[in-house]
Order: structure tokens, then C-alpha cells, then sequence
């Protein structure tokens, strides 16, 4: 009551801002960044696979492939759930929450799913990562008035993104 | 001797947020007697009007320093001490939006 009187009041007369400075552009989010690292997930899983059946020996020149795949892997594995903690942390608000509240359990479901692609080489977990972030953007720009499309990424592993249809 | 002010931007989440409106006391009583924990709002050159809290008065009670309670607030740990007389009034109200 009193905070919708002010409003009328500052909207007829224009009551002065005062700034509770951030020293990042506020207002920049996007999950696409989450999205391609979760992306990045599968496509290891993916050569991590590709060169076990070309190499089931092993070998050397193979354990440091191998090596390398997985610190990706974990690399963006943890990459994508800091992207989507971000964006919950700075960007979702209580009007979002009341508006959209599943998403509570999407961002624990990205966290544990990220946290078990990060133990496991399972590609079916991954895809499920992918589209737990997939979602998450659907809410993300439904926020901000923007509509989305569904299309394949244009690169390999090729699993359907949310895109702004700008 | 009282003002009405918007909160922009979100360095003092989560208790106060974007939109939100303060009630300050502008007699210069009461900006003498700021200390630490008390939300003052003042005039910085670069930033323009500000609005944080108040974490070390100096020991010539000339100068505060302030801090935001976000992570990536800009405040005294950037751009230093406040001088008092950049001050330009103490919280006393704070008018949330009505959804909380």
C-alpha cells in the first residue's frame, strides 16, 4: 500500500535514484554460455568413445587424448553449472519465481546432473544436462519477453538448442 | 530534512533491491552520528549518488567507508574512504516492493 503511493508519487513528480553500484554491467545474462559448455559435455563423451573402439589397447599418445577429453569434460561440466548459478544468483527475482515456480528444482536438477557428468562418461546423462539448460533458457528469455526456437547446433554433437528468435 | 530515494542496481541485495524506495534524514545531527551498520546515502564524484552501508567510521570521524553487501559491489574497497561531508542523509525507511 504504501510502497504502490510512493510509486504514484515518484512516477507524477520523479523521486531521485541513488545507485548500489555493481561493478559488472548488470543487466548482461545469457544462458548460452551454459548451454554450449553443457554441449561440450556430450561432444567428449562423444571422442572419449570414438577413441576407446579406435584404441582398446590404450597406449600412451591414447591416455593423453583421453586425459585431455576428461579434464574438458570436467571443465565444462562445472563451466555450465557456474553460467546457470550466475544467472539464479544476480538475475532471477521473487516475480520470476512466483511466475515460474519449477524453477527451483530445474536449477538443483542442472546441479546434480552436472555433478554427475562430471563423475560418470554417461552421454545419456549428458543430453539430459543439456536440456535441464535447454529449459532453463525457455524460462530465461519467457522473463524477458523474448520468444524462442528449438534448432540443432551447427556443430557436432548437433542435440537441439534454445535460441532468442530475435 | 527528509527525502524519498530509488534504489538502482542491486549491491545491497538482498535486503534492499532494485526499485525499492528509502526514506532519508537529511539533519546534519543525525549525519554526524552515522556508524558502522547504518545504510547512508552520499554524493560520490565519479559514481554520482550512492547508496551503502556503512562498514568503519575513521578514527578523525571525518571519513567512513562503505560496502555494499553483493559480492561484486563497487564501494570503499574500490574507490576508498567517503568524506562525512559528502554525505547526503541516513536510511531511516525502507519500503520494500509489496511481493516479499
Amino acid at each position: 500500500m504504501i510502497y504502490k503511493l510512493i510509486k504514484v508519487l515518484d512516477k507524477r513528480f520523479g523521486i531521485e535514484k541513488a545507485k548500489a553500484h555493481c561493478d559488472i554491467p548488470c543487466g548482461i545474462y545469457d544462458p548460452i554460455t551454459g548451454q554450449i559448455a553443457a554441449l561440450t559435455v556430450v561432444r567428449m563423451i562423444d571422442l572419449m568413445n570414438d577413441l576407446e573402439n579406435k584404441h582398446p589397447a590404450g597406449g600412451l599418445e591414447a591416455q593423453n587424448s583421453m586425459s585431455r577429453y576428461v579434464a574438458s569434460k570436467e571443465e565444462h561440466a562445472e563451466k555450465a553449472k557456474h553460467e546457470i548459478r550466475v544467472i539464479w544468483g544476480d538475475y532471477i527475482k521473487p516475480q520470476h519465481m512466483e511466475k515460474h515456480p519449477e524453477l527451483q528444482d530445474l536449477v538443483h536438477k542442472i546441479m546434480q546432473l552436472g555433478s554427475k557428468s562430471r563423475q560418470t562418461a554417461d552421454r545419456e546423462t549428458a543430453i539430459q544436462f543439456v536440456e535441464a539448460i535447454n529449459q532453463f533458457a525457455e524460462i530465461f528469455w519467457e522473463t524477458k519477453g523474448i520468444a524462442v526456437k528449438r534448432a540443432k547446433a551447427p556443430y557436432a554433437p548437433a542435440l537441439e538448442m534454445i535460441y532468442p528468435d530475435l | 530534512m527528509f527525502k524519498f530515494v530509488k534504489i538502482s542496481n542491486n549491491s545491497l541485495l538482498p535486503k534492499y533491491q532494485e526499485g525499492d524506495y528509502v526514506l532519508i534524514v537529511k539533519i546534519p545531527l543525525f549525519l554526524n552520528s552515522v556508524r558502522r551498520g547504518d545504510v547512508v546515502v552520499f554524493r560520490h564524484p565519479l559514481y554520482g549518488m550512492m547508496i551503502k552501508k556503512v562498514s568503519r567510521v575513521a578514527g578523525d570521524g571525518k571519513e567512513i567507508y562503505v560496502v555494499g553487501t553483493h559480492e561484486n559491489s563497487v564501494d570503499s574497497r574500490q574507490f576508498g574512504a567517503v568524506r562525512k561531508d559528502a554525505l547526503i542523509g541516513k536510511v531511516i525507511w525502507h519500503i520494500g516492493k509489496p511481493f516479499r
